[in-house]
């Protein structure tokens, strides 16, 4: 893989690295199954079983279920920071998709994708960055060439 | 310092500077070495060959450009023209005749990286046969850089006391006729 | 990247050629020309590419590191020393501050660097002091480990 021809961002933290007070990402989850088909069958045991508690413990989350006549069951995501992500539950016990449910809620919702650098500060300098006159002592009015001569 | 906003640490950090230098009986090797790298950015530690970084250099004085032993005569530039039989040669002292600005640029331009921030580099490079620099440049000017070479005095720069102060190697005959 | 998620809704996904073609397309659709395009110079381009790719992995240790010289070599000249001699002194007074971090201090934080150099420049001129000073330690400097206990 180049590493032009990939995408990539820098490193971020949503969370101001736990300063604050902890702020779910997700905002929004729906699941979406159908009611009869085979390969929904683990996304309607989860439902049965665990959606209620999920939306219980996770105030902060909205949970859609919604039944259509679909033959690949998926479960879409929205985060705060607006991106959606989308997963495909076909034929997963319900086991499996609790997992996933769980996994989604606890993301901050960045692009999975290559960071390019593995630090980042906001803070960058505390004494100052350079600049030409750092190591330079300031002259003293302007520069003239008649200067260099009477000397 | 770090009190400033990010912009103005920009405009700060990357701010171009004005060095003069006095070409008066200096080796032109060593001007363009001083020069080369600062027109590339390379005394800032800052550097990055892509950023842009380099400074504007002012030279004057080129008319009075000292070269060692017999390069005057003996060094040759050359160049063709493209046209057959165009290739021509000239000697430094017949160069330097016609235009008392071309060694400096020539010996600064192949001492630059070969790339395409050659010519922009070069831009940057103000080059003045005398000491008489327009106001523009004179505005401008941030420091002078210390020549590489300490100049040589005449005999005649000599006061009479410095003279006869010198020792005398030896004692010349009474009949040795002084020039 | 193409395609994926509404292949998987279509029952019959196509030739299988097709789909290994667009494996090499999707690594070169940011290539200039027909080669973003078109299989036959694609194919060529992206094998380049990655060969490259591989090559330059290795290469930018070596260009970092040429980077970093060159900064620190600026930065130490500020200073009224060549590189060579900042990094042996350095070295000898037995500061483990490698030379990323180095240029890093020289740009971002200057006074540091400014103190480093004024160690490094003690410890090259202390033969000379215990030759020819009076004895004394620099005002300001330590160039050498001082034992707490």
């Amino acid at each position: 893989m180049t590493s032009r021809g990939t995408p990539s961002r820098f490193l971020q933290s949503v969370l101001q690295n736990g300063v604050g007070r902890y702020v779910c990402q997700l905002k929004r989850i729906s699941l979406i199954f159908s009611k009869k088909a085979q390969s929904s069958l683990g996304v309607r045991e989860y439902i049965e079983e665990g959606v209620v508690d999920f939306a219980k413990k996770n105030p902060g989350t909205v949970v859609y279920v919604s039944p259509q006549s679909c033959r690949i069951p998926k479960i879409v995501a929205e985060y705060l920071n607006g991106n959606v992500r989308e997963e495909i539950v076909t034929a997963k016990p319900s086991r499996e998709v609790a997992a996933l449910v769980q996994k989604l809620s606890e993301q901050s919702g960045l692009d999975i994708i290559r960071i390019r650098k593995p630090f980042h500060t906001s803070s960058p300098s505390v004494q100052g960055q350079w600049h030409p006159f750092t190591n330079r002592p300031p002259s003293i009015g302007p520069i003239k060439p008649q200067d260099s001569q009477a000397q | 310092m770090s009190s400033f906003t990010k912009s103005a640490q920009q405009w700060a950090s990357f701010a171009r500077s004005w060095f003069l230098i006095d070409a008066r009986m200096q080796p032109p090797g060593k001007i363009a070495t001083m020069c080369s790298v600062r027109l590339q950015g390379k005394h800032k530690p800052i550097y990055h060959a892509l950023s842009d970084c380099g400074d504007h250099v002012v030279i004057m004085n080129t008319r009075h450009i000292a070269f060692s032993g017999n390069k005057w005569e003996q060094k040759v530039y050359s160049s063709h023209t493209g046209f057959p039989g165009g290739f021509k040669q000239v000697t430094a002292a017949q160069l330097h005749h016609k235009d008392p600005t071309a060694i400096i640029k020539l010996a600064v331009y192949g001492m630059l990286p070969r790339n395409l921030h050659r010519r922009t580099m070069m831009q940057r490079l103000h080059l003045f046969p005398d000491d008489v620099l327009p106001d523009d440049v004179l505005q401008n000017l941030t420091e002078e850089l210390p020549q590489p070479r300490a100049v040589p005095r005449k005999l005649s720069e000599y006061t009479q006391e410095e003279r006869d102060a010198f020792p005398m190697l030896w004692t010349p005959p009474e009949d040795y006729r002084m020039k | 990247m193409v395609f994926l998620t509404l292949s998987c809704w279509i029952r019959s996904r196509g030739p299988d050629r097709y789909w290994r073609v667009q494996e090499v397309l999707k690594n070169a659709r940011h290539f200039r020309g027909r080669k973003n395009r078109c299989f036959s110079l694609a194919v060529r381009a992206v094998r380049r590419a990655f060969v490259y790719a591989t090559k330059a992995r290795k290469a930018k240790r070596h260009h970092m590191r040429q980077l970093w010289i060159s900064r620190i070599a600026a930065a130490s000249r500020e200073h009224g020393m060549k590189y060579p001699a900042l990094i042996h002194n350095l070295v000898k007074t037995d500061v483990q501050v490698n030379r990323r971090i180095l240029s890093d201090l020289a740009i971002t934080e200057p006074r540091s660097f400014l103190s480093l150099a004024a160690l490094a420049k003690a410890r090259r001129e202390e033969g000379f002091r215990a030759a020819l000073g009076d004895g004394k330690e620099p005002a300001g400097v330590f160039s050498r480990i001082v034992q707490s206990h």
